[in-house]
């Protein structure tokens, strides 16, 4: 019995290959069920999301176990399963275990290091458990994933850094002033990116809110939808007087802020930073406003690299989350491994100090005026005899499952020296 | 047993410094753990050290100025311990432990030995003026890592193109806060100390500045750091000139300590 997943990705498989696949749980269920009933699979847990259809799954021929899948899976949707056949990989055994601990980590993900897949694998693996076809296998791979996940996330930045433009906004915010609560904002005009970038800067703590906008109904309108006051347009300069952070998009065809009128404010705000977030295109915040001291100001383009430094930064830490996930797995495999193979050695020996024992004590009847001191040499004789016998044997079966061929070698040595059926 | 502790200390500290700049670049847990490990295990010889030379010439273990560096190497580490803690600060290591092996390296090169303790060594204020200064400087190294940290991290956020140090140092408001936090505590210990010594000078050697260059320099960083509260307290300063000016007092503090070190005078340790 091996470990296997097989399936699709948003990387094998196109969207409308992958939108063919789209179950929801009622009928996850009975496709669990189902595979599971047809003996294929002796434990099974089926990961859906839109980016990926997986099955991970404990069988004696995944081949086989992956078409019964499959098969079943399609025949949910009417979908020929030699449509699929070519957007479908498998992964056996040790990679079965970099797979999964890869998709939970979301290093497998089309954004890498976003939040969504854990809990949905955690779904899957629930659903799978209330269907009953987890078993020990798949039981001790998936807790030991999230667990891997969890320590991802924690000790490699994946997730850290911003990869859309309003959050990277956000991020960029809280290295000028560390915490946002109790940050003011004024959010000038009415884009639909300031609006929402106001919304994270709110979501954060950042607070009194001030809208800005030349009509000044729609001022009210967004104010009420931030929980913020309306301030006259005329009056920008004044409020930005006494707010920390600027957002501004507005589809003036000029700036409306120059770097005199910052370099005036400036003065009367004692010099406490301030950070201009230029969403508009064309900009509202003139750019030489950068270099006053104190003042920070990022136009659309400036917060795309900062966009595009993230992911490459993210991607940096996923190299480090994927040499984090090797350490794991191997101690996973140490552990599972010799999981398996202890039984084994543990029914070896007792086997030979059987017969160790049962052939010494026929010696001995056959010796009856033995002294204790050749009594006590036959025993030692036996006794080192059987450990020189299994020394071999048992250091074999150890290397051999920490290779990942432990099954093979078990089967060997139980057919060898006759201990019953293997597990 | 002492100079052996010193130098099992100045190993790790070396160690320490090559990890925490390695933990800057590259983030990884287990470099920042052995890190923490080294700079504790260092410190702990250096404390046992110290109390070892205390005990052994039967008194506080700064009578001269290299043993007195090393004092200050020893708050230094301590201090720097706490606002790690205090701040989340996980890369400052990376910045004062490379001048706490420059300054060990200095007190380990004239390594304080019984007989050094100068005759005119005398009386419990002075004790009380090295001891206030020595914390004191310890404070200002603090001042000078968050300056240097604030003024990489206002470069980059000012040229828009994040770097390894956008990723890695806190906001520019926590290092600002570190900065006038650790201003405000090496202070008072400066100010406190320069007074007794300057006292103490009157009295034994019938003048304040008896032409000492380790006084004269001293009293110039003291301006410095008085210009730089001042500025901060009533004039609104801030962020990068107060920075610079964290930069300009520390130098003139280094320059006190050459000046003791190198420069014939009453602190001399020729």
């Amino acid at each position: 019995m091996a470990l296997f997943v097989s399936g699709l990705n948003h990387r094998t498989a196109p969207v409308d290959v992958r939108e063919q696949l789209a179950v929801d749980d009622d009928k996850l269920r009975e496709v669990l069920r189902d595979i599971h009933a047809s003996g294929a699979l002796g434990e099974a847990v089926v990961l859906a999301t839109c980016n990926r259809v997986e099955v991970y799954g404990v069988a004696d021929v995944p081949g086989e176990a992956r078409a019964t899948a499959f098969r079943h899976l399609c025949q949910q949707r009417g979908v020929r399963l030699g449509a699929l056949e070519p957007h479908l990989y498998t992964h056996v055994a040790t990679d079965a275990v970099r797979h999964a601990f890869r998709v939970a980590s979301s290093l497998d993900s089309m954004l890498v290091g976003e939040p969504q897949i854990l809990g949905q694998v955690k779904d899957a693996f629930a659903l799978a458990q209330s269907c009953q076809t987890v078993g020990p296998a798949l039981h001790t791979l998936f807790t030991q994933a999230f667990a891997v996940a969890k320590k991802v996330r924690t000790e490699t930045e994946i997730a850290r850094h911003a990869v859309s433009v309003s959050f990277a906004a956000v991020e960029l915010a809280k290295k000028i002033f560390a915490q946002l609560s109790g940050r003011a904002v004024l959010l000038v005009g009415a884009g639909k990116m300031g609006e929402l970038a106001a919304k994270h800067l709110v979501e954060q703590g950042a607070f009194p809110i001030y809208v800005a906008n030349r009509t000044w109904a729609r001022a009210q309108e967004m104010a009420r939808a931030l929980a913020g006051t309306a301030v006259p347009f005329d009056e920008l300069a004044t409020a930005m007087t006494a707010v920390d952070i600027v957002v501004t998009s507005t589809g003036a065809l000029a700036p409306l802020i120059d770097r005199a009128t910052v370099q005036r404010i400036m003065h009367d705000r004692r010099a406490r930073p301030l950070f201009f977030i230029d969403i508009a295109v064309p900009r509202d915040v003139e750019a030489s406003v950068n270099t006053l001291e104190d003042v920070y100001c990022y136009d659309i383009d400036d917060l795309r690299q900062v966009v595009d430094a993230n992911r490459r930064e993210r991607l940096r830490e996923a190299q480090r989350a994927d040499g984090l996930i090797e350490r794991e797995i191997a101690k996973f495999l140490a552990r599972q491994s010799d999981a398996e193979v202890v039984p084994t050695i543990v029914s070896l020996r007792e086997r030979l100090e059987a017969i160790r024992v049962s052939e010494v004590r026929r010696t001995l009847a056959r010796l009856p005026d033995a002294s204790p001191e050749t009594r006590q040499a036959i025993e030692a004789l036996s006794a080192a005899i059987v450990n020189k016998i299994l020394h071999s044997p048992i250091t074999k079966l150890r290397e051999s499952s920490r290779a990942g061929m432990g099954r093979s070698w078990t089967e060997l040595v139980h057919e060898l020296f006759g201990l019953g059926r293997s597990t | 047993m002492h100079p052996v502790l010193f130098n099992i200390a100045l190993v790790g500290y070396i160690c320490a410094t090559g990890l925490a700049l390695a933990y800057l670049i590259q983030r990884d847990e287990l470099v920042h753990r052995l890190q923490s490990a080294a700079t504790l295990g260092a410190w702990a010889c250096h404390t046992i050290g110290l109390l070892a030379f205390a005990i052994e010439s039967g008194r506080p273990p700064f009578g001269t100025l290299p043993a007195a560096i090393s004092v200050a190497v020893w708050v230094i580490v301590l201090l720097a311990l706490w606002a790690e803690r205090q701040y989340q600060l996980r890369v400052l290591p990376a910045f004062v432990l490379p001048i706490v092996v420059v300054l060990s390296l200095k007190s380990v090169a004239a390594r304080p030995t019984v007989e050094d303790m100068g005759p005119t060594l005398g009386g419990a204020w002075v004790w009380v003026h090295i001891a206030l200064a020595l914390i004191g400087i310890a404070a200002f190294v603090l001042n000078f890592a968050g300056a240097i940290m604030y003024l990489l991290q206002e470069r980059q956020l000012k040229a828009k193109r994040p770097g390894t140090f956008y990723y890695r140092l806190p906001a520019l408001d926590t290092l600002d806060r570190l900065s006038y936090r650790t201003l405000a505590l090496g202070f008072p210990f400066l100010t406190t100390g320069l007074i007794l010594g300057a006292m103490w000078a009157q009295v034994a050697w019938g003048s304040i500045f008896t032409a000492d260059p380790m006084a004269i320099f001293s009293f110039v960083a003291w301006i410095i750091y008085a210009g730089t509260l001042a500025g901060r307290a009533a004039g609104g300063w801030h962020g990068r000139r107060a920075a610079y000016f964290a930069v300009f007092g520390f130098v003139a503090l280094v320059l006190t300590l050459g000046a003791g070190l190198f420069l014939p005078g009453r602190h001399g340790a020729s």
